[in-house]
């Protein structure tokens, strides 16, 4: 009956289960072979697996007028060493005088991480800055973002390397400790420059160790944006914002009682935001420190110390925001977007969130294209980022401008002069105003566009005015972590099970044993 | 039914040794043993309809949005309330897309040619000669299969970058000249390839590469052609390697491209759906255009085992 | 004549497989230099880390939702659209149209699908009375939902071309040994199983193969979708994410990433060689 050569080798009866038999011993064996593979895990982080030798951190010995909580201070055998300042002669020199002698025009590669609008913004002052002269020529190649950056860079060998660099805040360490990079303390002081004029926190956020690595370009800082028509509707004066997390409360309890919205305030779990960017913020504005030796700021940090009672504090605070129904979390918002979209949620909006000042100018272009039904750019209210003490006060976000070194002489100088004209009066004033960046310094104020653009939309200025206090102490300033991104990463973690009901003081432990194995790590590395 | 059935003519003596197992000359069009009936036929276009249905649901949804403008993007997903060719433009635009459409196609090119090349001389070399140790070599070669991308990775940029190809087309293409798997699949072919056909070449005369030219490679045709458009497709896919290898705005393949553009476009889903439908496009074409090829070609590598 | 092969293989996979091998027992610093040998016992500290088993524990789920998924849904559509109807070549062609979608676009389009308050399938309210388990904020943030809102994406993505195998598969099963059982009486669902999927057999198993491959290797479907799995758990970080990711914690250590990727290729390995094994010695190739 059937064409003897094409018989299945089992007769037709049995293979039919029997072809089902070892496709099910197959799956078993994989799932009893995965389960016994997670059986042997062995609850250790990755992070902690020994990397050698011990070497001997350096810590500096804890002083009684920074350091509160003196009992977490190691008091093993490493000895105090006395590094808090750096002189510059120990790194590379910038040879500003270069470019004069050079022949022809010198070419330049800067890698940015800026897009959309800001992007546009940047290639208009870059072809400003090439028209205007014929010494230098910047070709400006876009990374897609900060970390895209940050990965190439670390990938690339010194001949792929660019000659000049966008890199964030978060990222400070890890590029002053590379010997990859001229700091741009060294072009300020061959050249001359003056920095009179340029806000205290701008420079500072960028010094290590007593050095000024790079030069502060795009500042950004948290801001509160909220829906003036929702105040309106719970009978809040749409002209004032909360200061203090208490007046959050109040405000968003106002807000959920009159029905104006279904939550008051919006919050996420984002590692460059509500997760990790804002937690620094917030420790550094009610003066508590975020990591050992002064926020890492005059020795590389060792330790992280979130997981104080302050930590504990404001956490739990926030928990019961969310637990009173006051509060709501969009998780980790991973685009950006999510905290602004949630403001305009047609199920069960916010009325208030806080997010960067660099995205205002988005949010009022998308609000303004017809996002949200009956809404337009002008219902947007903006204030001081609201936090644990009463006078409102920010550290920066956003990146900044280095110099790559091992590019040759005039490399180096072209990058200097390129950097010297964005951060002009001028330039700044451009910048801030087309992109709601804050202008690094005093004097960009004065000129337009920059007057006009305050003078019309103060909501522009509101980022400008919180961060041109004094800087106090060291801890006032944000923390410099060597892993500072994974930190935040862990921290996000945190965050994101506090938000869900997880208990506040186990996560914040949790996330600072994982931040102090990264740190440990890198530091062992490094 | 049995009074119906046909008997099938005797099976045809094929001089293709790789026929494909799709040759619709087996398939009598009046076996109604293949038809079902009334019902059975209405229940079948039913089910056949809601399958498809899911299948292009998303495809659908992608091809609406590209075609709205901004301001009604959020709203009915799934209703084209105003259809307008501009997002689309401004994605070409924008995003680059006609530049990066070129530059997956430069490379794509040139992987599957170089792999076509290379796989057929190894294979012939595997299959046709005889040389000491020659198992051991195939076992080493068949092994490079197994070794994943990500293993690689690392140091296949670092080498890459050492020989100065980073925003490269050597650097997107030469890691790839060559694969085991179109040397594994051609050497089957090969395999089958009569050994009179190989003795009477060498009574004449003909040496290795004349052979090779002469007679094997138009013998097993289709299956180089599966392997092309496999390796076309798997280099127009990538998307991991493109993305360590490219810096430079220019050089981007269409799948890095699309990713730069869902980055820096997050307020436009529209303009992101609409570079996705330009990326896809150029591949559904030509896959219409290839069908036959495709299927003939997965057949011969896949039921031959 | 083996010589341009030779080549290209030793340089990129050959060499850099072995260099990895040795770089994973290695720690570096962030820029991958001053690199300190640990000893190979490094390879089993890493794997038993909690982040790699968590990754390990993520593949292996996502591998048995999409591989399972996939096949059964590639083969059962091909038996659907196996017979002569009437533009049977349309429904066809429409089958094997994910073939040519790329991680890349499958991907995006599906995100746009489930993104919350944009996406059709988020937060609509016809969805959500059929399925109440599914909460706001959407099916990517949802810790319990993210992984197999993943799995829909990667499976549809495949799906054109595992129909395509398996038709290839079933249209050179020959017809009259269907029809001789028909003749001694066999239903369809016994003929189904009795000789459609015995003789399937080397086409299913190169389908699972390359399935299961692929789904270890899955990484621009997360970038690209949850970028890792919302926190706090991260279900949605497979081993090459947890090695190249964004949110990595060994991202600037070029040593346990290494080691990580070597990791991976063993597991392959080991689980293609039990495929083979154990799935391959039931499968006759016909003749």
């Amino acid at each position: 009956m059937l064409p003897p050569s094409r018989a299945p080798r089992s007769s037709g009866h049995r293979s039919g289960r029997g072809r089902r038999r070892p496709l099910l011993r197959i799956a078993a064996l994989i799932v009893v072979a995965g389960t016994v593979a997670a059986a042997c895990s062995s609850g250790e982080s990755a992070l902690e697996i020994d990397s050698g030798d011990e070497t001997a951190t350096t810590t500096v010995a804890p002083d009684a007028t920074t350091d509160g909580t003196g009992g977490d201070a190691p008091d093993d055998t490493a000895p105090a060493t006395t590094t808090t300042v750096a002189p510059l002669a120990d790194f590379p020199e910038c040879p500003t005088d270069a470019l004069a002698s050079a022949d022809g025009t010198v070419e330049i590669t800067f890698w940015h991480g800026m897009n959309d609008v800001l992007e546009d913004s940047l290639i208009e002052l870059t072809n400003l800055y090439n028209a205007s002269q014929d010494q230098v020529r910047v070709t400006l190649q876009n990374q897609t973002g900060y970390d895209a950056a940050i990965d190439k860079y670390i990938q690339s060998s010194p001949d792929s390397r660019p000659d000049m660099i966008q890199f964030p805040e978060y990222s400070l360490q890890t590029f002053a400790q590379s010997d990859t990079l001229i700091p741009v303390g060294a072009c300020i002081e061959s050249s001359g420059f003056d920095t009179s004029a340029f806000l205290d926190r701008a420079i500072e956020a960028y010094t290590f160790q007593g050095v000024q690595w790079a030069m502060p370009f795009n500042v950004s800082n948290p801001v509160l944006y909220y829906l003036r028509p929702k105040f309106d509707a719970a009978g809040l004066d749409p002209d004032v914002s909360p200061i203090t997390l208490e007046d959050v409360r109040e405000t968003s309890q106002q807000i959920v009682d009159s029905g104006a919205a279904t939550y008051g305030l919006v919050l996420d779990s984002g590692t460059n935001s509500g997760g990790g960017w804002f937690l620094e913020q917030w420790f550094a504005r009610a003066g508590e420190p975020y990591a050992d030796n002064d926020n890492g700021r005059t020795a590389p940090a060792t330790e992280v110390l979130f997981d104080s009672a302050a930590g504990v504090e404001l956490m739990t605070f926030l928990q019961n925001l969310i637990e009173d129904g006051l509060a709501v979390s969009v998780g980790d918002n991973a685009s950006g977007q999510d905290t602004y979209l949630k403001l305009i949620d047609p199920a069960a909006d916010g009325a208030m969130t806080i997010g960067s000042s660099a995205a205002l100018g988005g949010v009022l272009a998308a609000i303004d294209s017809g996002l949200a039904q009956g809404l337009t750019a002008a219902d947007v209210g903006i204030g001081p980022m609201p936090g644990p003490s009463p006078v409102p006060g920010v550290n920066l976000g956003g990146a900044s401008l280095w110099i790559v070194d091992g590019k040759g002489d005039e490399n180096a100088a072209a990058a200097w002069d390129y950097i010297t004209y964005l951060i002009t009066a001028e330039a700044q004033s451009q910048w801030a105003s087309q992109t709601g960046y804050v202008p690094v310094r005093s004097d960009a104020l004065d000129l337009e566009p920059l007057v006009s653009t305050y003078a019309d939309d103060p909501r522009f200025r509101v980022a400008y005015d919180q961060m041109v206090g004094e800087v106090g102490s060291e801890v006032s300033l944000a923390p410099v972590l060597g892993p500072q991104r994974e930190v935040r990463v862990a921290t996000a973690n945190a965050t994101a099970a506090i938000f869900n009901g997880a208990d506040v003081a186990t996560a914040l432990a949790d996330a600072a044993a994982q931040a102090n194995a990264l740190i440990a790590s890198y530091n062992q590395r490094n | 039914m049995a009074s119906e059935h046909v008997i099938e003519p005797a099976e045809p003596m094929v001089t293709d040794p790789v026929a494909p197992a799709d040759d619709t000359s087996r398939r009598h069009p009046r076996q109604s043993f293949d038809e079902p009936s009334g019902a059975g036929r209405l229940g079948r276009y039913a089910l056949l309809c809601l399958v498809t249905f899911v299948v292009v649901f998303p495809i659908y949804t992608t091809v609406v949005a590209a075609l709205k403008p901004g301001s009604e993007v959020l709203e009915n997903p799934l209703v084209p309330t105003t259809v307008t060719f501009d997002v689309i433009v401004d994605a070409w635009n924008e995003g680059r897309l006609g530049r990066y459409l070129l530059n997956s196609f430069i490379v794509a090119f040139v992987v599957t040619t170089a792999q076509v090349v290379t796989s057929v001389l190894a294979a012939y070399a595997f299959a046709i000669l005889q040389f000491p140790g020659k198992r051991i070599v195939f076992l080493v070669f068949v092994a490079t299969l197994l070794v994943p991308l990500e293993a690689t990775l690392v140091v296949n940029l670092d080498t890459v970058d050492s020989l100065g190809w980073l925003n490269t087309y050597q650097g997107l293409a030469v890691p790839f000249l060559a694969t085991a798997f179109g040397i594994f699949l051609l050497r089957q072919v090969f395999l089958t390839l009569p050994r009179d056909l190989r003795d009477a070449a060498a009574i004449d005369g003909v040496g290795h590469l004349g052979f090779l030219r002469h007679v094997a490679i138009p013998l097993v045709r289709p299956t180089i052609g599966a392997l092309a458009l496999f390796s076309f497709l798997g280099t127009w896919n990538q998307y991991l390697w493109p993305n360590l290898v490219i810096n430079e705005a220019d050089m981007n393949t269409v799948q890095s491209g699309l990713r730069l553009l869902s980055r820096s476009s997050l307020s436009e889903p529209n303009l992101v759906m609409a570079g996705t439908v330009i990326a896809a496009v150029p591949i559904f074409i030509a896959l219409f255009v290839f069908q036959r090829q495709l299927v003939r070609g997965l057949t011969a590598g896949a039921v031959k085992g | 004549m083996l010589a341009p092969s030779a080549v290209i293989l030793g340089v990129f996979v050959l060499y850099p497989l072995g260099r990895a091998v040795w770089l994973g027992q290695q720690r570096c610093d962030n820029f991958g230099n001053n690199c300190v040998s640990q000893g190979f016992g490094q390879y089993l500290d890493l794997f038993r880390s909690t982040e790699f088993q968590n990754a390990l524990e993520v593949t292996f789920r996502f591998a048995l939702i999409t591989v399972p998924a996939g096949v059964i849904l590639g083969v059962g559509l091909a038996v659907l659209a196996d017979k002569y109807l009437r533009g049977i070549g349309v429904f066809r062609a429409v089958f094997s149209s994910t073939v040519a979608t790329s991680v890349a676009v499958a991907s995006l389009m599906w995100l746009f699908l489930l993104q919350p308050s944009v996406g059709a399938l988020a937060n609509v309210g016809w969805f959500n009375s059929l399925f109440p388990s599914v909460k706001s904020p959407g099916w990517l943030q949802d810790p319990d939902t993210a992984l197999w809102a993943v799995s829909a994406s990667s499976v549809w993505a495949n799906l054109g071309f595992t129909f395509i195998l398996v038709t290839a598969g079933l249209q050179s099963i020959p017809r009259d040994l269907h029809e001789a059982a028909a003749v001694d009486g066999a239903g369809g669902i016994r003929r189904f199983w009795s000789i459609t999927v015995p003789m399937l057999g080397p086409t299913l198993l190169f389908v699972m193969i390359v399935s299961s491959t692929r789904a270890f290797q899955t990484y621009g479907e997360i970038d690209l979708l949850t970028g890792g799995g919302p926190q706090p758990t991260n279900p949605t970080t497979t081993i090459p994410y947890f090695i190249y990711g964004q949110n990595s914690p060994i991202r600037n250590d070029a040593g346990l990433q290494a080691g990580a990727a070597v990791l991976l290729f063993l597991m392959l390995l080991v689980l293609s060689g039990l495929q083979l094994a154990g799935i391959g010695r039931r499968v006759h190739y016909g003749e």
